[in-house]
């Protein structure tokens, strides 16, 4: 399964709801605290180009927000 | 799909609502957009009675959970088109799903203000930001500004304060007004909070991000404030689209009329939480719950006596 990155902060509502989506989608994915780690801050500005979250990285693939239907695709999930 | 019950809105309304109706044995479905409504957003939550403290996702989804344990049933998608059919009334979604229900219940919520300034969209995200429990933390030791003067602003101010090193908060009346309990946390901020009443952002100014904004009147003599961020919590519209497609009636300002049961002027219609206008500006998660009680309590009467 492609690689996923989630870049969040811990009180980041979309962020909450892309974890339990990857969760209920068996997705297993790699979190990092952009409020903290400020190394993965500026790796997701470089990606994004925007200071928001949640980023999602999906085998390269940028996703800025939580777009289930974008993820949906890019991941292979079927509903 | 037929139901006793369709609930468009899954905020602290529809879910109230949805775990009456399930205790009521209607069979129900709730449609949701985005899970939470403006619950989910809204940081702490400290003034719901039994919970001191609660983030308001967290909140959301033990209301969620309550819901589907007596039996409600949640479902994705967008209701993008209303009509009757029959006796029952047709939801349709964005994925062309279609739902009949003997009664619906409208707990749409309402649609977040933006500022409307040139260049707001595009800067979006890039110093401009509309959810400050999401992207606040991402200012630390930096200079933001919350701009509106309610509740929420200074909410937003509070929790800014454990991460930014200077606030403006930045509203169009003469006074800010907040809950005081919250008013007084951010009064205990001291000189980290400045508050500019009486004054409006003119232009966002930067080049691939926000840098300054200016101000319509000039502050401490100048009409520039140098930023790092700026957050936007200028209150909510309504969203009159849907009811209006069923002939709801909607007051001066879009928001549902409803009587003391929630009941729309449609058969077999109701409303509740911020898509009406019942406690007046008064939109809090006990009052929706509270309406989403009752709407659901008035479609389980009707649905017994039709």
């Amino acid at each position: 399964m492609a690689k996923v990155i989630i870049y969040t902060t811990p009180s980041c509502v979309y962020c909450k709801s892309a974890k339990a989506f990857f969760a209920e989608n068996n997705v297993a994915y790699e979190e990092k605290n952009v409020a903290e780690d400020l190394k993965a801050r500026d790796e997701m500005v470089k990606k994004s180009g925007m200071m928001a979250v949640p980023v999602i990285d999906v085998a390269g693939t940028v996703v800025i927000g939580f777009d289930k239907q974008k993820l949906s695709e890019l991941l292979g999930i079927k509903k | 799909m037929n139901f006793d019950l369709i609930i468009i809105g899954s905020g602290a309304a529809g879910l109230a609502a949805a775990m009456y109706a399930g205790r009521y044995k209607m069979k129900t479905v709730i449609l949701e957009k985005e899970f939470g409504g403006e619950t989910a957003t809204a940081g702490k939550i400290e003034n719901y009675p039994g919970i001191l403290s609660i983030d308001g996702y967290d909140l959301v989804l033990r209301m969620k959970e309550h819901a589907l344990h007596y039996g409600a049933e949640m479902q994705e998608g967008k209701a993008v088109k209303l009509s009757r059919d029959s006796n029952l009334i047709s939801v349709e979604t964005s994925k062309g799903e279609k739902y009949l229900g003997k009664t619906l219940i409208l707990a749409l919520g309402a649609q977040r203000r933006y500022l409307g300034l040139e260049r707001e969209k595009e800067l979006t995200g890039k110093g401009v930001h509309y959810c400050w429990t999401c992207d606040g933390p991402l200012f630390g030791g930096k200079t933001v500004a919350m701009v509106g003067g309610g509740d929420s602003s200074v909410k937003g101010v509070n929790f800014l304060a454990e991460y930014a090193s200077k606030i403006y908060l930045i509203a169009r009346g003469k006074e800010v007004v907040a809950e005081p309990v919250n008013f007084e946390q951010m009064k205990g901020l001291g000189r980290k909070v400045e508050i500019i009443t009486e004054n409006e952002i003119k232009e966002f100014v930067g080049k691939d991000k926000l840098e300054k904004i200016i101000l319509k009147n000039p502050y401490k003599g100048s009409s520039e404030l140098k930023l790092d961020g700026l957050f936007v919590e200028i209150g909510f519209d309504p969203n009159t689209e849907l009811p209006s497609q069923l002939g709801i009636k909607l007051d001066d300002k879009g928001y549902i009329e409803v009587d003391n049961k929630m009941r729309t002027n449609v058969e077999g219609v109701f409303a509740a939480g911020d898509a009406t206008s019942h406690f007046g500006s008064f939109k809090q998660d006990i009052t929706a719950a509270a309406l989403g009680a009752v709407a659901a309590t008035s479609a389980y009467e009707y649905s017994k006596s039709h």
